[in-house]
């Protein structure tokens, strides 16, 4: 690596917080070895995508918009049901509007539930056979036992650099 | 120029309306009207289309958010940015949150061009002055249009911008100064009760079948932060029917958030009775919870007896700490129907306290909460002597609307809709009149922007004007040649220099009133209105001020001339020109034909 890119990637990585990139350092001899970790150090270069990150991204909103994720991960045993009622018609309302505004979600069949449905068979993995299945796996149509859902748009927002996509919500301390 | 832009620039939200000239064959009728939807951020990251631009603007500090995660898509590193995420942050951060940038814009107790915004910012915050709180939002709009019609330039499109009919000339000006500021061209101002009444002319194009010749429509305007009264008379000219504005009402800082933050105290004081108290977080949720229960059951077709007002815990226990209460139907109608629009009778006025010694800095809100006895002294304002045989009055010399147009977000609720009508309705039958017709307004939250871009297609020929002219008679404060009594200003007399009602592209002078004014030393007269003495004549010389007229930032100039050395003596004449656009100019005018313009000095304080 030239010498003017090894500064630009040192005074990026020292300007944004993330101190002197491992094998820049070792290069100079400021420590002697890279120790093998099992999580790579996150690269400066531009951020691939990773799949994970679409997951991180809306478990942030629903955070964020919803506060799903204090709910979920709250014992609430000990709260009576009408305490815990209270706060669910409020997490409800708000992680619906968030989940509407980022995906579009329709019914895989939109049929009357357990009434009679004709079956398409010209995308198999979006259907699920059960009962009497026939041997040969075909069936032209049964009861709808449940419409599905089936993502038809996803809109989330770009992630800019340096966005730490693991903090779904930041600690809140407030100055007194 | 292809597009006509309308522009509501609100105490809390902002919208953009335009007109696409091109595309539309009828010259007879106007183009239709298209909402502009607005990007902005709403979430670090995240830009988002939104049909009204909440009027907030944050100045972000080194560690509010990470870096690039509030680029706007017209500016990378923004040193402040309005709109959803702007009001959302500055929830949780005060000291960095600039709102109601509009109401300081109107209010003379301060600098408006100083940097004094946000009031309550830590030290090493760089504050900002209302005028350039309000470029900032007219900085928003344009750049947002630019990014989506680039083939388009904002800067070429002819736009209007809407201000409250109870500004004062100062007010005007500097919102006009904002907008210049903002790289605004050919700006047009426009009232927004008239505004609202041009979304509705917009609305109904056969309004000639649904008013007639001596009506007088009312028009209510509660938006926000402010309270705006308008009446528009229905009169005839050469057969055609004409519209005409005949009043306008004073400065009321009186609005939806006043009403929402009400109903919050009451809830608290109800929390804090069982022993739970709220942080101030917890209160901006209760709040918000407040405004919908309120919607909820201000909704007509509700007839539930309260609403549940959930707070969730603070911290990662959500369940544990949620606070759960309700607002009962009955605390709504205490709090807002008998707080804000009481049952009350015509003759009842608004409550005034003088102010009295040292006051903080803040913005003057209406003491009197009672939005029906502003109504009500607005409607006994006195009569000019113009308006005879176009406004109707009552034996008691109330002015009654035949029609209430209602516009504003706190008007949507039905409920209160029917109080402001059932009160106007018992003041009208003790006239002796009928009940007022309701004109439907379509959108209260777009009106305003709407009918300013449809005016912007009326004042091209292509739809109806309402008339109107200014909106307030102006004055300029001359002192008398007495001899000096130590401890007494000397005493002030009064000239009338803009008549109520001077039209727009008009100008008067007043030749018999000549000045001596130093070149090179800066002279300065101070500058009073009035919204109640309507019949005073262009060049009436009233011996002295009354407490009928309000004094505003008084107008300075300096005769400064290249090549001309100082101290010499000019004699000069007044000049008023009232602009186009709207816009109230004082002139001095010397023999020789030099013109100086009077600027309003706003660093001064204006004591109330």
């Amino acid at each position: 690596m030239s010498r003017i890119g090894l500064a630009f990637r040192s005074f990026f990585a020292i300007l944004f917080g993330k101190g002197l990139p491992a094998d820049i350092a070792q290069h100079f001899g400021f420590i002697s070895r890279v120790e093998a970790k099992p999580a790579a150090a996150p690269k400066p270069a531009a951020p691939e995508v990773r799949p994970s990150d679409g997951a991180l991204q809306m478990l942030a909103i629903l955070q964020r918009d919803a506060r799903l994720i204090d709910f979920l991960m709250e014992d609430i045993s000990g709260y009576a049901d009408d305490q815990v009622g209270a706060a669910v018609r409020s997490l409800h309302e708000q992680s619906r509007t968030a989940l509407a505004r980022y995906v579009t979600l329709r019914p895989v069949i939109d049929g009357v539930e357990h009434t009679l449905t004709k079956i398409d068979t010209r995308d198999p993995g979006s259907i699920k056979l059960l009962g009497n299945v026939p041997a040969d796996g075909k069936a032209s149509k049964g009861i709808l036992r449940h419409k599905g859902w089936r993502v038809e748009r996803v809109e989330l927002p770009k992630i800019t650099p340096g966005q730490g996509l693991t903090i779904l919500a930041p600690a809140e301390v407030e100055i007194e | 120029m292809r597009y006509i832009i309308g522009i509501d620039l609100g105490t809390t939200n902002c919208a953009l309306s335009y007109i696409d000239t091109e595309g539309h064959s009828d010259p007879h009728s106007a183009p239709p009207v298209e909402q502009f939807a607005i990007p902005q951020l709403v979430n670090p990251g995240e830009v988002r289309e939104e049909s009204l631009l909440p009027s907030f603007l944050y100045i972000p500090g080194p560690a509010d958010f990470s870096a690039g995660s509030i680029a706007e898509p017209w500016n990378e590193n923004p040193v402040s940015f309005a709109g959803q995420l702007a009001q959302k942050r500055g929830a949780e951060n005060a000291g960095r949150l600039i709102s109601s940038a509009k109401s300081w814009l109107s209010y003379g107790g301060v600098d408006r061009t100083a940097a004094l915004l946000p009031l309550t910012a830590p030290d090493g915050v760089g504050k900002i002055s209302p005028v350039s709180a309000s470029k900032a939002y007219l900085d928003h709009l344009r750049e947002a249009w630019n990014t989506k019609h680039g083939d388009d330039r904002f800067e070429a499109q002819s736009v209007l911008v809407t201000v409250p009919a109870s500004f004062d000339a100062v007010a005007r000006e500097l919102t006009a100064h904002a907008a210049e500021q903002a790289g605004y061209r050919d700006l047009v101002l426009l009232e927004e009760p008239q505004a609202a009444f041009y979304a509705w002319l917009e609305a109904n194009p056969n309004w000639r079948e649904q008013v007639a010749i001596g009506d007088l429509i009312l028009v209510v305007d509660i938006g926000g932060g402010t309270t705006d009264y308008t009446l528009i008379a229905v009169t005839e000219e050469a057969g055609e029917l004409r519209l005409e504005r005949v009043a306008v009402g004073e400065h009321i800082l009186l609005g939806g958030d006043n009403m929402d933050l009400a109903l919050a105290r009451v809830v608290e004081a109800q929390l804090n009775a069982k022993g739970t108290r709220l942080d101030a977080m917890q209160l901006n949720a209760l709040w918000q919870q407040c405004r919908v229960a309120k919607e909820r059951l201000l909704d007509p077709a509700s007839e539930a007896s309260d609403h549940g007002v959930t707070i969730l815990g603070r911290g990662t226990g959500l369940v544990g700490g949620t606070i759960k209460t309700q607002l009962s139907r009955q605390q709504l109608n205490e709090t807002l129907l008998d707080g804000f629009f009481p049952a009350v009778r015509s003759e009842e006025m608004p409550q005034v306290r003088r102010r009295v010694g040292l006051q903080e800095i803040g913005l003057p809100y209406a003491h009197d909460v009672a939005v029906t006895r502003h109504l009500a002294k607005f409607l006994r304002q006195q009569a000019s002597k113009a308006e005879v045989g176009q406004v109707r009055r009552g034996p008691s010399g109330l002015a009654c609307p035949t029609h209430v147009l209602f516009n504003g977000g706190v008007l949507r609720a039905g409920m209160i809709r029917d109080r402001v009508i059932g009160v106007l309705n018992s003041w009208l039958q003790e006239e002796g009149f009928e009940p007022v017709h309701v004109l439907s307004g379509e959108d209260l939250m777009h009106g305003v922007s709407r009918g300013a871009a449809y005016y912007g297609v009326a004042r091209q020929g292509r739809g109806v004007r309402i008339r109107g002219g200014v909106p307030r008679t102006y004055y300029v404060g001359i002192e008398t040649s007495m001899p000096a009594v130590p401890g007494l200003p000397a005493p002030l007399k009064a000239l009338t220099v803009a008549p109520f009602g001077m039209e727009e592209g008009t100008d008067l002078q007043f030749p018999d009133r000549e000045f001596g004014l130093i070149v090179g030393e800066p002279a300065e007269f101070r500058f009073f209105t009035s919204a109640v003495r309507k019949d005073d004549a262009a060049g009436t010389m009233l011996e002295q001020v009354t407490d009928e007229m309000e004094e505003l930032a008084p107008v300075e100039v300096n005769l400064a001339t290249e090549g001309q050395p100082g101290g010499e003596i000019v004699r000069v004449t007044l000049e008023t020109v009232v602009t186009e656009t709207g816009v109230l100019q004082l002139w001095c005018v010397a023999k020789d034909g030099r013109r100086w313009k009077l600027e309003f000095n706003v660093r001064e304080r204006v004591g109330q």
